[in-house]
């Protein structure tokens, strides 16, 4: 017999007891999992997001960009525009690869609770936009906008709207306009799949905003090239806000590190209390079973014997803690995203808690941390006994 | 240190305790030798000193003065006294101890209970584990945990455990003293034959008729030895 599985048979002397320490540390392993990995997973999907747009610079009327967002989600009017001739200057600017106007409308529809984005956009949309698939595998291309009643239709917008096969008809009694569908483009896990797209021609005359546009998204044919072309840009265009995406980047990592320092503080907590949990358990084993102590000493067990067992008892019972807490969190990761993506800020839509190894790693170190600190005093209380005073204790 | 092959050797052993400001004199001056397969019984009333003469004997506590050797070991001589270290290696390899309460671990079967001294010396010895039990006549109950067993099993358990490092010595703290006549005598019986093939037993206990079945008697009384 090795002395890990006398400790494992010690540790069943307390089934209850030993089982309500192995929960309440698998339940901090389980939320200090789910946070690291979703730490991770938030960060990665926010990049990938970002990657995803494809575009490194965006130019829009001056003020603030999100309450202009805002604004069109309320279905107010927008105050400032850009002249959709600009679109053409900077694409005319040296690095950059693709300038894409867009004109965002919102029609609000309080009577369904929904509020409908129409984009108004050209062929430079889709040429941005080259991960787009329509919903037959095709990708699209400028014929999908030809016509004055085209309507590309994002893949949550066709499922609103209950639009299955192109040709379908969209009547738009707010605009007294008839849209016919031209393609259903494939979920992209963005904002982009709830938007209705028509021609930029046919948002301006539609919504009454001739010649005018509320972005212009750069990509540019280097990344690196971004703070030169923007502050060109900025010379250029007194009148436009440059957004660098990077720098939205930035903001959004600052908001998540608000978020995190908060998560972490919680979670050193939760750490802290599971290790006086197991602390405590142990101890109270060890009070228990002194007399037993005193026994396995007579039996030729040397203090660092003593010391040993106890101290991989501990082990024990954080190691079966922290598998059990990570098997959890694995298994309800999904749930615990829910939840936790209600209090973020900007979460990507993507699934952001996966597997991942690296906090896997740290989980378990940290619960060895716990287990190996939480141990210490309890097996010294243990290999010290006075053996002939333990074998006389009831 | 004379010692003539003796297993044990104690000359003039004293055992005080300070309680309070009080010195309890458990043992004052003893002498006696236990020669190999030798059974010598130390007969005496509660309080007489038998569990302090083990104690000392089995390396669990310190003699305040006097010499004593244990299997060719120093344990205490005059000022000298062996590490703790030492002691625990002379009870791991040399000295096996029954007590009168058995002392098993309820979590453990009987075969995993007879094991434990060998976690220390990094054994498996399930094989000699499951031999001493059959010696002991309890080869049905191998998976039996404590709870299962009767306590004349119980204590044949016990005394396999402090058989499986094939000591020198037995160490007996009334070891019959929870069990019933019959019970009692197979007991005694089985530590006979184990002393008769030269086990060195030292059996502790109030019982008149047990004592005169011993080799030795050792009578103690107020922590000194009447005669013998």
């Amino acid at each position: 017999m090795s002395l890990t599985r006398l400790a494992i048979k010690s540790l069943l002397q307390r089934p209850a007891r030993t089982l309500l320490t192995i929960a309440s540390v698998a339940a901090s392993m389980a939320v200090l999992f789910s946070l690291l990995s979703f730490n991770s997973g938030y960060q990665e999907g926010l990049q990938n997001q970002m990657q995803q747009m494809g575009v490194h610079l965006m130019v829009v009327p001056i003020g603030c960009p999100y309450e202009a967002a805002s604004l069109v989600l309320e279905g107010g009017d927008i105050e400032n525009y850009l002249d959709e001739g600009i679109a053409g200057k900077i694409a005319g600017m040296e690095g950059v690869a693709i300038a894409a106007p867009s004109l965002m409308h919102a029609i609000v529809r309080p009577e369904d609770g929904r509020t409908d984005i129409y984009l108004g956009i050209n062929e430079k949309q889709l040429e941005l936009k080259n991960w787009w698939r329509l919903n037959n595998g095709e990708k699209p291309d400028g014929r999908l906008l030809a016509g004055d009643d085209s309507l590309l239709l994002g893949w949550d917008a066709a499922l609103i709207e209950k639009r299955e096969e192109t040709g379908e008809k969209l009547w738009v009694p707010e605009i007294d306009a008839e849209f016919t569908v031209t393609g259903i483009l494939e979920p992209t896990g963005t904002q982009d799949d709830g938007f209705f797209y028509v021609p930029l021609h046919t948002a301006q005359e539609r919504f009454g905003l001739d010649g005018q546009i509320t972005a212009v998204q750069v990509r540019l044919t280097d990344p690196s090239l971004a703070a030169d072309v923007g502050d060109e840009l900025e010379k250029m265009f007194p009148g436009a806000e440059i957004i660098r995406m990077e720098e939205l980047l930035g903001s959004m990592s600052a908001l998540m590190d608000s978020a995190r320092a908060l998560i972490f503080a919680i979670v050193a907590v939760v750490v802290a209390i599971s290790a006086v949990g197991v602390l405590n358990t142990m101890l109270m084993s060890v009070f228990e079973r002194t007399r037993e102590l005193g026994v396995l000493r007579a039996t030729g067990a040397g203090k660092l014997h003593i010391f040993s067992l106890v101290w991989t008892e501990t082990l024990a019972l954080t190691a079966l803690g922290g598998l059990t807490g990570l098997a959890l969190a694995a298994v309800a990761a999904r749930g615990v995203e829910v939840v936790i993506k209600r209090f973020v800020p900007m979460a990507p839509q993507e699934a952001m808690t996966h597997f991942d190894p690296r906090s896997a790693l740290i989980c378990v170190l940290a619960i060895l941390g716990v287990g190996l600190v939480a141990g210490i005093y309890p097996s010294l209380r243990a290999a010290n006994i006075r053996t002939i005073e333990a074998l006389r204790s009831e | 240190m004379k010692q003539n092959g003796q297993i044990v050797y104690a000359q003039n052993l004293a055992k005080s305790y300070a309680v309070g400001k009080r010195e309890i004199e458990a043992l004052r001056g003893i002498d006696f030798t236990i020669s190999p397969g030798e059974f010598v019984v130390l007969l005496g009333p509660s309080g007489a000193g038998k569990t302090t003469t083990l104690n000392l004997v089995g390396g669990l506590d310190r003699p305040t003065s006097g010499a004593l050797s244990v299997a060719g070991q120093m344990v205490a001589e005059g000022e000298l006294h062996a590490t703790e270290r030492s002691l625990d290696a002379l009870r791991r390899e040399q000295v096996g101890f029954v007590f009168s309460e058995f002392h098993l671990l309820p979590t453990l079967t009987a075969v995993e209970n007879v094991q434990v001294p060998l976690v220390w010396v990094d054994e498996s010895g399930r094989d000699r584990a499951e031999a001493l039990l059959c010696r002991v006549g309890l080869g049905h109950r191998l998976t039996h945990r404590p709870d299962e067993l009767s306590g004349g099993e119980m204590q044949r358990v016990a005394l396999a455990r402090a058989l499986i490092n094939e000591p020198a010595l037995l160490l007996a703290d009334e070891p019959t003293a929870n069990l019933d006549t019959s019970t009692r005598d197979e007991i005694f019986e089985l530590l006979r034959e184990l002393s008769n093939e030269g086990l060195a037993i030292l059996f502790a206990t109030h019982d008149h008729e047990l004592a005169e079945r011993g080799d030795t008697v050792l009578r103690l009384s107020d922590g000194v030895i009447l005669d013998g």
